[in-house]
């Protein structure tokens, strides 16, 4: 909010710092505060040499009940200076009020509900002359971003500035009267349906949510937040009822977001204003008026206040502000920033004496709405007297040493991996958007309520999406992309009560890449000590959302024993081509919860063989739709304990050989951990893997 | 006359030897003298037609000629050695002036490299890593933080909220926007005294620009014990940032005001970029960059999470992941962390 430093400095009659110094204070001990120089201002004014200072400040959002305005930022200045303020009530509040007139005689408020309406008050002057302001007042408010209109408008604006209460000033003479010929006020909910057209021209439909201000017959007001034109000052204006009221900030905060309006005084009493101030204001709002515009004031104030607002009492423990903050602060030193508070201190009557003297009670004004717990006076002393001073101690604590994370360790164990293959980390955004949920067939997808756009509409339920559009967008600057994200994606559970969040592990490389996917794939599962994978042709099912992802015949379920724990396979050329994206790509999604538990840091050192290995090669042709593992299985299983490795080293398919069918060539390694092997023995083995395969109907190639 | 003949077959020795340009050239002269049917092998065989007399000391001049011969030849066969190698580095010249052959390595994101080395350190203090879900209820998100309900203090975190069927909705679901839900779910289920840290993704309800994310990452500290005050929060975080940056950088602590904490603080570092010096484009010329909210647990947030105000202290502390390996690595725009931009992850 802006202040200016001019008007700050009517608050004193000590000279204040100078305004980079000043800020520099504020920021340290209240707000963020930055100076901004306003050389248009001076033009406008024509001021020679005399530059208007303007304080941008950061008002904390628990104190904007009483720092939205001057006097409550001089109240801090003040504290924290230890500058006397110089400024009081009495001297602010000066004016005549005519005997002959009583409000009560002219205005009758009905509070329908006490809970929106805290405090009522209102008064009413007759004669006044609505002109434009005089320059003083107008320009402290074109300094402060508001546009001067007339002089009562103006007046309201500037108490608003000046203490923190909104006011309103109506044209008497537009209110409808009541059957008693009084103008009627009445504080209600709106119906539904009720309209209002405010001060700016716009209409707005209103209903029980919000709070308005109305006459017998229709809204005059919509409550806290904006003036309607029905009763809005003009040149013609003679009579002037002014409003100073205390909503409840709730209503006002409903109401505000719920036709989409906030304006100063909807934002002053979202944050809960003193209920005290409205008389203070008005009083001080009529003094100006009588001085700018003429006028009669009746005598007396309509005011409704059902339940008056006291001085709240704090016991605090002095030793705990040492406790809390690990400074030592003396008494007399928080006693002092007490007083630079305006709080009243006193040694509470009920306590023992020995006990007696670590207490203080302490009264607190009720301008400060914020402060309810002794850690809200402590805050208060630690940051008058400066956080700045409170010195760097370490903790005394337990040597209690902090647990493993085991999710996190093998995270970072997965990532390092992934790393060594070389590929290269991605961090994505949790959201798709709707052309991806429509591309991919998502279904089972979570949907944001207030979206930020149309890309952002869905939390993504598979992280392959986002990394599909990473490689388009790289392919124009890199040949080969290899790249891989860790994080969670998001789907509703089966039955739909709850949304499953889970991490996933996924990866991609461009180019005829299945195999290399694998190896990947592999290495990982080594490197995690994880044994027993192995990859199953994928057999979709007609509800699998997933079948239109990967290529039908080229992908596959990675599986550990009989867990199924991700898939590997190209990706299907039709998303390949609605993405444009050139050339294959190949991808690895991995249930990440899984994995980790899966996971082991063991491993288990195999002793290198002293004896010589035997190698035998053995040549097989087959049908072409034999899978490898097949062959594989039926030479493990025959070779028993002495195979030490059996590692394919050609695969031909081609027109020398029949149609439909494919030549596999194997090493197989034979040795034994604790003797020789004798060429006999091994003979022995590898004609039994012969006769074996052989039996399956392949032919072995001699 | 066989001493004559002797000087003329080392003559024209002397004259080969001198002339041969090749191994095999000097191979050729060792056999003719030297070979088995070689000159001097004939002039030995000779010397039995010589008289006794003359025997004994011809055959001493031809092995002193052959000695000498051998060593000619082998001196002869050092220096075309040495020549041969010499030409044959010269043709294998490079110029090693061209470029080294490209490795292409895996990299890690810079945010996850920023996360570890800031696990570490607290870790290091005694801290533990811990983890919360992003989905969060309102509860955890801000009731339990207390922050209520219709109260402005909540505008601060302008909130993605997701559309749920109407039979389940008792209590609003949303995307976290703050780490700080961790502290009540981590008090309910964990006794102090304790020290956790949370790292972890988090969600904003804004429009993305160079310093706005719609998702980014924080990591939220809390240490709870008997005795804990804003001194030990001021040593830690000293400590912390001392060993991140890995120079002594300054920090300074202002009000601020956060539901969850009393009293409430914004944490400030000296500017690493120009040293305070209010001198650079990086800190707007201001000196100290905004790189932490922190506080002391307020007593609501202990009661929420099931503990006794009265008999635990703690602080609080929560930073910008993105913020942090900005400010380290002097990146200008946070979106650069989501674009996947290989460009600019392979640097890392």
């Amino acid at each position: 909010m802006i202040f200016s430093y001019h008007w700050l400095q009517s608050f004193f009659s000590k000279k204040l710092p100078k305004p980079e110094k000043l800020a520099e204070v504020l920021t340290m001990h209240s707000f963020e505060t930055t100076c901004q120089y306003q050389n248009n201002l001076s033009n406008f004014f024509e001021k020679k040499g005399k530059r208007e200072v303007l304080l941008d400040i950061d008002v904390l959002p628990n104190r904007g009940s009483d720092c939205f305005s001057h006097l409550g930022i001089a109240r801090e200045i003040s504290a924290v200076l230890n500058f006397p303020l110089n400024f009081s009530w009495e001297k602010s509040i000066s004016f005549k009020e005519d005997p002959q007139l009583k409000t009560k005689d002219f205005i009758e408020v009905k509070v329908k509900s006490r809970e929106d309406c805290l405090r009522y008050t209102g008064r009413i002057i007759f004669n006044i002359k609505v002109k434009p302001s005089p320059r003083w007042l107008r320009e402290k408010l074109i300094a402060c971003g508001l546009r001067p209109i007339n002089n009562i408008v103006d007046i309201a604006n500037y108490v608003m500035l000046e203490i923190g209460q909104p006011l309103h000033a109506f044209d008497f003479e537009k209110i409808e009267e009541n059957k008693k010929g009084k103008k009627e006020i009445i504080v209600r909910r709106a119906k539904k349906g009720e309209k209002i057209v405010t001060l700016d021209g716009e209409e707005y439909e209103l209903d029980e949510n919000i709070l308005i201000i109305a006459d017998p017959k229709e809204p005059l007001a919509i409550a806290g937040i904006k003036g309607g034109k029905k009763a809005e000052i003009d040149e013609k204006t003679k009579t002037v009822i002014l409003e100073s009221a205390n909503f409840s900030p709730t209503v006002i905060r409903q109401g505000s977001r719920h036709i989409d309006l906030k304006t100063d005084a909807s934002w002053r009493f979202e944050h809960g204003l003193d209920p005290n101030l409205t008389e203070l204001a008005i009083n001080r709002a009529v003094s100006l008026i009588q001085k700018v515009a003429g006028g009669k004031i009746a005598q007396g104030l309509v005011d409704f206040y059902p339940q008056k607002i006291f001085p709240k009492k704090i016991i605090l423990n002095l030793n705990e502000v040492e406790e809390l903050l690990g400074a030592k602060i003396s008494e007399k030193k928080v006693k002092d920033i007490f007083q630079r508070l305006e709080f009243k201190i006193s040694k509470p009557a009920f306590a023992s004496k020995s006990f007696q003297e670590k207490i203080l009670e302490v009264e607190i004004p009720t301008f400060r709405q914020d402060l309810n717990l002794p850690e809200d006076l402590i805050e208060e002393i630690g940051r008058i007297y400066g956080f700045e001073k409170i010195p760097p101690n370490f903790p005394f604590a337990s040597l209690i040493p902090p647990k493993r994370n085991f999710e996190v360790f093998w995270e970072g164990m997965a990532k390092d991996i992934l790393k060594e293959t070389g590929l290269v980390e991605v961090y994505n955004y949790s959201f798709i958007g709707e052309k991806e949920k429509n591309l991919f067939r998502f279904k089972e997808i979570i949907e944001l309520e207030n979206p930020t756009s149309a890309d952002f509409k869905y939390l993504r339920p598979s992280l392959l999406p986002n990394l599909l559009k990473n490689i388009l967008k790289n392919q124009r600057f890199f040949q080969q992309i290899k790249i891989f994200e860790l994080g969670k994606i998001f789907r509703e559970s089966k039955d739909k009560t709850k949304i499953e969040e889970k991490k996933m592990l996924s990866g991609a490389i461009t180019g005829e890449a299945f195999f290399e996917v694998k190896g990947v794939v592999d290495f990982l599962f080594q490197r995690l000590g994880i044994p027993g994978v192995w990859y199953d042709q994928f057999q979709p099912t007609p509800e699998d959302t997933e079948v239109s992802l990967w290529h039908p015949t080229r992908c596959a379920e990675i599986k550990v024993d009989h867990q199924e724990i991700g898939f590997l396979g190209e990706i299907s050329p039709n998303i390949l081509e609605s993405l444009k994206i050139k050339g294959k790509v190949v991808a690895f999604d991995i249930d990440f919860e899984k994995l980790s538990r899966l996971a082991s840091e063991e491993t288990v050192y195999q002793p290198i063989s002293p004896y010589p290995a035997v190698i035998r090669d053995i040549s097989i042709l087959l049908p072409r739709k034999v899978l490898v593992e097949e062959v594989l299985n039926e030479i493990e299983r025959n070779g028993g304990r002495l195979i030490a490795d059996v590692d394919l080293f050609d695969i031909y398919e081609g027109e020398e050989l029949p149609e439909g069918t494919k030549n596999l060539s194997f090493h197989i390694v034979y040795q034994d951990q604790d003797r020789p092997l004798s060429s006999e023995e091994v003979n022995e083995v590898h004609e039994k893997i012969i006769k074996a395969i052989e039996e399956k109907g392949w032919e072995v190639r001699k | 006359m066989h001493q004559v003949e002797l000087k003329k077959i080392k003559i024209k020795a002397e004259k080969e030897i001198k002339e041969a340009d090749s191994l095999k050239k000097l191979d050729e002269i060792f056999r003719e003298y030297l070979g088995q049917k070689g000159i001097l092998s004939n002039l030995t065989k000779s010397l039995s037609k010589l008289p006794k007399k003359k025997r004994a000391s011809f055959g001493k001049e031809i092995n002193a000629f052959k000695v000498e011969l051998e060593m000619a030849l082998e001196k002869k066969k050092k220096l075309l050695k040495e020549r041969l190698e010499k030409e044959m580095m010269e043709k294998e010249w490079i110029d090693v002036t061209l470029p080294g052959k490209k490795i292409v390595p895996g990299h890690l994101h810079p945010l996850t490299q920023v996360q570890r080395e800031v696990g570490e350190i607290f870790q290091q203090m005694g801290f533990s890593i811990v983890e919360g879900p992003e989905i969060e209820t309102e509860w955890y998100n801000f009731d339990a933080l207390n922050i209520p309900k219709d109260h402005p203090a909540r505008d601060f975190w302008d909130t993605l909220y997701l559309k749920r069927p109407k039979s389940t909705l008792k209590l609003k679901i949303l995307l976290r926007t703050h780490t700080s839900p961790v502290q009540v779910r981590f008090m309910e289920k964990n006794h102090p005294p304790l020290r956790i840290i949370v790292p972890g993704r988090v969600f904003r309800h804004e429009a993305t620009d160079a310093r706005h994310e719609i998702n980014f990452h924080q990591v939220e500290g809390l240490m709870v014990d008997k005795r804990v005050s804003l001194a030990n929060f001021r040593a830690i975080v000293e400590e912390f940032f001392l060993r991140f940056f890995n120079k002594k950088v300054k920090i300074r602590l202002r009000p601020s005001f956060f539901p969850f904490t009393e009293p409430s603080l914004e944490v400030d570092i000296s500017c690493p970029s120009c040293d305070g010096k209010k001198k650079c484009s990086f800190c707007q010329n201001k000196g100290w960059l905004e790189v932490m909210g922190a506080g002391m647990v307020h007593p609501n947030v202990f009661k929420n999470s099931g503990l006794n105000p009265r008999d635990w202290r703690g602080f609080a502390f929560g930073m910008g992941l993105e913020r942090l390996t900005m400010v380290k690595y002097k990146i200008n725009d946070i979106r650069l962390f989501y674009s996947g931009d290989l460009r600019f992850l392979t640097q890392f």
